[in-house]
């Protein structure tokens, strides 16, 4: 069953057409950047060598290799308790562990830091038992803390789609051979799930790298904030960086998609139900654990978000500040928000398809070049990718007229954007397609779309799910693109909340920020959690 | 009729739209301007469509943009992004009668931005922790082993940078930056922004913090009798007092000028003055509105050395002294 097909026929040229044409439209960030390097004279190699550049980007990858091993635990830990085992209320853990992919990270990291003010839930709770201390949230451990606790589910979500499709025939039979339930999971589990590991710790690593928010508010002085400090001050110095985060982000994606490459692929079997193993008296420990995971993930932030909506409320009725919001506003912010991600997340499963299939299926070399433009363009953070299609788009005349201020760019900045997070799940799902189905089709006779239709579709569909719901999510939150390409006048949840929250406008920001969480959780419980749960 | 804020700024009937529009890239926060705009637009019959980001993000753009961009008005926290699009020439000519309405020393010389409100810099500290005779008279007194560690500094913030220019120019580099690597020394802090400042003094994470006045009434606003912070007012003539304005500007690609510069004297006048004065609690810089109550006076101490044109050609000198002074890896 470990066999790993060999026979590799070369793409057809349609496709790799496609794929060229896929890798060019995901590669206007990087190329502008090159571009911009260029024309505006700045020396990467120069700066990379340089102390004021070695540093912050040293603290940037201990910060990303550190987050990255405490999301691959975490994940792939609750991915295995919530499809695998008898975890007590494991359907609302299904449902909840994806939720903190949703909050942007700078309302997580001030929601945790704001707790800790005179009349925040953690202060008060902390003086009621004794603690009279302030405690600090800051610097490497306040960013590891937030950045993993919202990361986790990139690898959560791709591993448990994964783990719910394994058959639990080979996990059974190493049962009866006499396995304990963890050398199961070691010999025959961890092999196969592998490669969603893989891809889902690289998104980690990847939006840490890129990540501002979070570093900003903790204090950790990292590249991104180099990078932002000079944008405006010394733009050859911040080009400089952001290509030096390119090229470390492009490494870091070809290597593992090297170690991937290796990793053995299983044919699945829909009709087999996944074995689930008895805890026994871990039944209790794990509990804990994944109440842990969720009460930091999802509870803390969002009893933090309540408080500051409950307690603004309450002082606008008592003839305090008003609130600057009413019910239209939250409203037209709903609907765009649901608009945006809805539209970037189908648009960026349909443009990552062919990369997936160019990649998993005939290992073609244009496929893997478009595959590392998509990943390593995540490293970015989305101020350069907002920049870069505004610069593409003042190129002509024709370009301006038809793009500028339009939906369709928005769009495609968010597909280029997250495109990276249905790379990857997509790219697992591609290849967890048996070779062995589609030769029995092909000798019934069937045409290439009834294979793809009634073959690959339906055993791609949850991964395909969980990747379109990586983008949805992440488009929900996202910032600086909404804020300089989407069309004037389009304001969004995630918008809203920011600009309330850096003018102090607290309450409001937590009354829209609970509205974003609850829209999420309806969108991941409709898109992923309720379709991958019938399969 | 408008209502909430909005009416307070104008009471009466709205005009017919008159089909003209006028395109705004604001770096002031909807939340702030919202109700400014709307009386505009009830009082004029010109539409506004705003795009809302950060000074420096807005200034970027309209960068990349050139003379495509679709802003016909730029709207600023801080000056040091309206002297980087004046060094791009991207700014045009606000009309002299709209200039006239503030005092010279608000407004650039080259008649290309003007003021519309005014944050001004103070020391803000927890109430709980400092007790007013430990309060200094001047930013100097900071660098004193007595305030080891306590001083938090919005190293990145675009207020701060151009706080630090003007500090350059009046007292000369060799201070300026001597008092940094002085305050870096004795242990000060960097923040991200003015706002975490306020929020972590009040929770005692920091003593004290280099501000502007505004942030901590709006936090105070928000948090309501939990707030621990209070603001103090550095000695008149000390550069720890400045006043740093809000500008607005025309922007040179604008193809509708005279509804642009419409804009930016409405911001001026004295409904949206008031407005500024006793709802957001900054000073007012026209139509002889006094500022609110609670807010110390300003100082008459003659700034008419600074030039706030500068700032733009001093930006990346100022902020290559912050990175070196080695403050950002506090």
């Amino acid at each position: 069953m470990r066999g790993i097909v060999l026979r590799r026929s070369a793409a057809p040229t349609p496709a790799r057409a496609l794929g060229l044409v896929l890798a060019a439209a995901f590669a206007f960030p990087a190329a502008y950047l090159i571009y911009r390097n260029f024309s505006e004279g700045a020396d990467p190699g120069g700066l990379l060598l340089s102390r004021r550049t070695l540093e912050p980007l040293s603290r940037t990858l201990r910060l990303a290799f550190a987050v990255s091993v405490t999301a691959l635990m975490l994940g792939t830990s609750l991915a295995w308790l919530t499809t695998r085992t008898n975890v007590p209320l494991v359907k609302l853990w299904r449902i909840v562990l994806p939720i903190p992919l949703v909050f942007p990270t700078f309302i997580g990291a001030a929601a945790f830091i704001r707790s800790l003010n005179p009349g925040g839930l953690a202060n008060d709770f902390l003086s009621n038992v004794g603690v009279e201390r302030t405690v600090e949230l800051r610097g490497f451990f306040g960013a590891w803390l937030v950045l993993s606790v919202f990361t986790y589910p990139y690898v959560y979500l791709p591993v448990a789609a994964r783990l719910r499709q394994l058959p639990g025939t080979l996990e059974e039979n190493a049962r009866v051979l006499g396995d304990t339930a963890a050398q199961t999971f070691r010999r025959i589990c961890l092999p196969q799930i592998a490669s969603a590991i893989g891809a889902g710790t690289l998104l980690v690593f990847l939006y840490t790298v890129s990540d501002f928010g979070a570093v900003q508010l903790m204090r950790y002085d990292t590249l991104t904030r180099s990078l932002y400090t000079n944008r405006l001050a010394n733009p050859p110095v911040a080009l400089a960086l952001s290509l030096i985060l390119l090229v470390v982000a492009a490494v870091v994606v070809v290597g593992e998609r090297q170690f991937s490459r290796r990793l053995p692929e299983t044919a699945l079997s829909r009709t087999n139900r996944p074995i689930i193993y008895d805890l026994g008296r871990w039944r209790w420990p794990s509990l804990g654990f994944v109440v842990v995971a969720v009460f930091l993930g999802v509870g803390a932030p969002l009893l933090a978000l309540l408080d500051w909506a409950a307690d603004g409320l309450v002082r606008s009725t008592r003839g305090g500040r008003p609130l600057t919001i009413d019910s239209a506003k939250v409203i037209e912010a709903t609907v765009n928000t649901l608009q945006a991600s809805v539209i970037a997340a189908v648009v960026a499963v349909v443009a990552v398809l062919p990369i997936a299939y160019l990649v998993g299926r005939y290992r073609s070399r244009t496929g893997a070049v478009a595959h590392t433009i998509i990943i390593s363009t995540f490293a970015l953070p989305g101020l350069l990718i907002a920049l870069s299609m505004k610069f593409w788009t003042l190129q002509s005349d024709w370009a301006f007229d038809t793009f500028s201020d339009t939906m369709a760019l928005l769009a495609f900045a968010y597909v280029v954007r997250f495109g990276s997070l249905a790379m990857g799940v997509s790219l697992v799902a591609v290849r967890s397609v048996p070779d062995r189905l589609r030769d029995v089709a092909r000798t019934l006779g069937a045409s290439r779309t009834r294979r793809f239709l009634s073959i690959d579709i339906p055993v791609m569909a949850p991964g395909l799910l969980a990747g379109a719901g990586l983008v949805l999510l992440s488009v929900m939150k996202e910032l600086p693109i909404t804020l300089l390409i989407a069309p004037i006048g389009f304001p969004t949840l995630a918008t809203r909340i920011f600009f309330s929250f850096e003018e102090s406008f607290v309450a409001e920001a937590g009354i829209m920020a609970l509205v974003l969480v609850g829209l999420s959780f309806l969108l991941t419980w409709l898109l992923v959690i309720r379709r991958a749960d019938h399969l | 009729m408008l209502t909430g804020p909005a009416a307070n700024i104008y009471g009466g009937e709205c005009v017919e739209q008159d089909g003209s529009d006028v395109t705004i890239y604001s770096g002031r926060a909807e939340n702030l301007m919202e109700p400014v705009f709307a009386a505009f637009e009830c009082e004029t019959g010109i539409r506004l469509k705003v795009r809302y980001a950060s000074n420096t993000d807005l200034a970027l753009s309209m960068n990349e943009e050139g003379d495509r961009t679709p802003a016909d008005v730029f709207l600023s926290s801080s000056p040091g992004p309206v002297g980087f699009l004046a060094n791009s020439d991207l700014l045009g000519n606000i009309d002299d009668d709209v200039l006239e309405l503030v005092d010279e020393q608000n407004r650039s010389a080259n008649g290309n931005w003007v003021g519309f409100s005014g944050r001004k810099r103070v020391l803000v500290y927890n109430v709980d922790e400092v007790s007013a005779d430990q309060l200094p008279n001047s930013i100097f007194d900071l660098t004193d082993p007595a305030y080891e560690g306590q001083v938090a500094i919005p190293a990145t913030n675009g207020s701060f940078a151009d706080w630090f220019t003007v500090f350059r120019q009046e007292s000369g580099n060799d201070v300026a930056t001597q008092w940094l690597d002085d305050m870096v020394a004795n242990g000060a802090k960097p923040y991200p922004n003015n706002r975490s400042i306020v929020e972590a003094a009040s929770r005692g994470e920091i003593h004290m913090g280099l501000v502007n006045h505004y942030y901590n009434y709006q936090e105070a606003a928000a948090a309501g009798d939990d707030h621990r912070a209070a603001n103090h007012d550095l000695a008149d003539d000390d550069i720890g007092s400045l006043l740093i304005v809000t500008a607005a500007t025309v922007t040179a690609a604008s193809d509708n000028p005279e509804a642009a510069n419409e804009l930016v004297g409405y911001l001026l006048s004295e409904g949206v003055q008031r407005y500024y004065s006793e709802v957001t609690l900054e000073y007012p810089l026209a139509a002889g509105v006094e500022p609110a109550a609670v807010l110390p006076p300003l100082s008459d101490v003659d700034r008419s050395s600074v030039n706030f044109d500068d700032l733009g050609d001093e930006f990346e000198k100022t902020n290559a002294i912050i990175e070196a002074s080695g403050i950002l890896s506090q």
